[in-house]
């Protein structure tokens, strides 16, 4: 029902900025689909096609089958940075996530939410209180309060501790597993790619195209000591070589199958 | 103010006080405190102080509600619009690069020499920095709030209402302790250029009759009431910004 189809995206910015081109990106209900490029792919351009901030040179993108233009109530979004409201409390900025609902069930949902954030008890403290961790809690108990349907996230634990981070992997994913909404994630981490997602798409830059698709088949809850993870990563690690390579037309090879690669 | 700010005021009123009373300065044209205190209560007792105060308060009160809401109502616009941007701006810019005191004459042969030429002056110098103020706050809402807005579904006017709006406060308030900091310095001119009544015409009759004590007498006033009624603004804007770490700060 809320399957996301990405289909023939393309981006040039107004100033000549080619940022996207041809991008085929379809994700499964409930399918968690990360987005892995380095910087300058265009990584964040597509996360604002689809969140409808933004409109699409070429192309078409479509929610449950419906072609979507502009912001949609079935798409929710978590940024880079919390972009919590800073003039309302921890409490309100969770329930400003859920405008369609009406009021009596929104403040149930947002107290059910601080408690499942771990934030409890927070709800008439500012945003300015909070540490990067518990605001980006915070956000993304926003963008699930109103139960999307798709739900983007665009770096959200980039600006964070290994130990927040992990923390905020195992609450996206607990709280992915009550609510299942499709997830469209970008970064630049492999290992967080491989702990987070069903499958993951690896971006070129210069215009971002996608390079390759990889399945991640480990089951869930996935252990990164274990040996499956470890290929994992290496694959990616692999295709991104890959990606690389194919972007130098000209010149020697920089790093290639055997090589050192810049992202080990 | 911090106890050791007043240790030199007072130490030179003692000193002043002591060198009048011991007769070796007349005080005509400086009288000591005791003088000034003398001087006050009586304009008080006999209600002189308060038919200026009045008159001065409500000039003010009329002058600042007009020019703060005309600023606002212009800067909102302009900043809501870019075709009102570029129709206003301009004009709004070139007509604030004339002194404010050089409307005067035009003013009084316009509305006369009564009261409405006096509130015109006021307004003006409350308009431009809450204009200006208004404008460039709402030019600087940051961006990223208002994408969170239209994410989840706020329409223009909520984002207006529930992005910009609560955004801008903060300029918004500043804006007008600018202005009603310039409402005063123009009430001032205001009533120098001719009232009955009014702590200007205080002044000026101080000056006329020779005593220094009836111009220090409404100096001090205006100082008061202009500390008043900055603090009557600030104590509006801190239940509304609470949020922001710098009100905590400031307190
Ligand atoms: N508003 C814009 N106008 C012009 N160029 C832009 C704009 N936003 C991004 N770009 C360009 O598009 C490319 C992709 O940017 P971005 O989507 O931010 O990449 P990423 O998130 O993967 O780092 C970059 O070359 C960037 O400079
Ligand atoms: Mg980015």
């Amino acid at each position: 029902m809320t399957n996301l189809a990405i289909d023939h995206i393309g981006k040039t910015y107004a100033d000549g900025t080619e940022a996207l081109r041809d991008i085929q990106v379809h994700a499964a209900e409930g399918e968690i689909v990360a987005i892995l490029g380095g910087s300058g792919c265009g990584k964040t351009t597509l996360l604002r096609l689809v969140a409808g901030l933004d409109t699409p040179s070429i192309g078409a993108i479509s929610v449950g089958g419906q072609k979507i233009a502009g912001t949609h109530p079935a798409i929710s979004a978590v940024f880079q940075e919390p972009r919590l409201l800073p003039w309302l409390k921890v409490g309100a900025n969770i329930a400003f996530g859920g405008q369609r609902l009406d009021p009596t069930e929104r403040d149930r949902r947002a107290s059910a939410l601080m408690e499942r954030i771990g934030l409890s008890g927070y709800d008439h403290r500012w945003p300015r209180d909070l540490s990067g961790g518990q605001s980006q809690r915070v956000a993304i108990a926003r963008a699930l309060i109103g139960h999307p349907g798709v739900l983007l996230l665009d770096e959200p634990f980039s600006a964070l501790d290994p130990f927040t981070r992990a923390s905020l992997h195992e609450l996206v994913l607990g709280l992915w597993k009550e609510l299942k909404p499709t997830i469209l994630m970008v970064t630049h981490d492999v290992d967080e790619a491989v702990t987070l997602a069903d499958r993951i798409v690896v971006m070129k830059p210069r215009p971002g195209r996608v390079h390759e698709s990889i399945q991640v088949d480990i089951p869930r809850p996935r252990d990164k000591l274990s040996s499956a993870f470890e290929l994992m990563k290496r694959r990616v690690m692999r295709a991104i070589d890959r990606s690389l390579a194919d972007d130098r037309p000209a010149g020697p090879r920089a790093f290639g199958p055997g090589g050192t690669s810049p992202w080990l | 103010m911090k106890p050791t700010g007043f240790i030199i005021p007072v130490l030179l009123g003692v000193t002043w006080e002591v060198v009048v009373q011991s007769g070796l300065a007349t005080g005509r044209l400086m009288p000591p405190p005791s003088h000034l205190l003398h001087s006050a209560i009586g304009l008080a007792a006999s209600g002189e102080l308060w038919t200026h105060v009045a008159a001065t308060m409500t000039r003010i009160g009329l002058g600042f509600l007009f020019g703060a809401a005309a600023g606002t109502a212009c800067g909102v616009l302009a900043g809501a619009s870019g075709l009102a941007l570029r129709l206003l701006d301009p004009s709004i810019q070139a007509l604030r690069a004339i002194p404010s005191l050089a409307w005067v004459p035009l003013f009084i042969l316009w509305l006369g020499i009564f009261e409405t030429s006096k509130l015109a002056l006021i307004a003006m110098g409350v308009f431009f920095p809450v204009y200006l103020g208004v404008l460039s706050a709402i030019q600087g809402v940051d961006r990223k709030l208002i994408e969170v807005g239209r994410v989840f579904g706020l329409s223009s006017t909520g984002i207006a209402l529930r992005i910009t709006g609560p955004a801008v406060l903060p300029s918004w308030f500043a804006a007008l302790r600018t202005g009603l900091g310039l409402g005063f310095m123009f009430v001032v001119a205001a009533e120098l250029m001719g009232a009955s009544e009014g702590l200007g015409y205080m002044l000026l009759d101080g000056q006329q009759m020779g005593r220094a004590d009836t111009i220090l007498v409404a100096m001090i006033v205006f100082a008061l009431l202009g500390k008043a009624c900055d603090s009557i603004l600030v104590a509006i804007s801190i239940p509304l910004l609470r949020w922001q770490d710098t009100v905590r700060a400031s307190l």
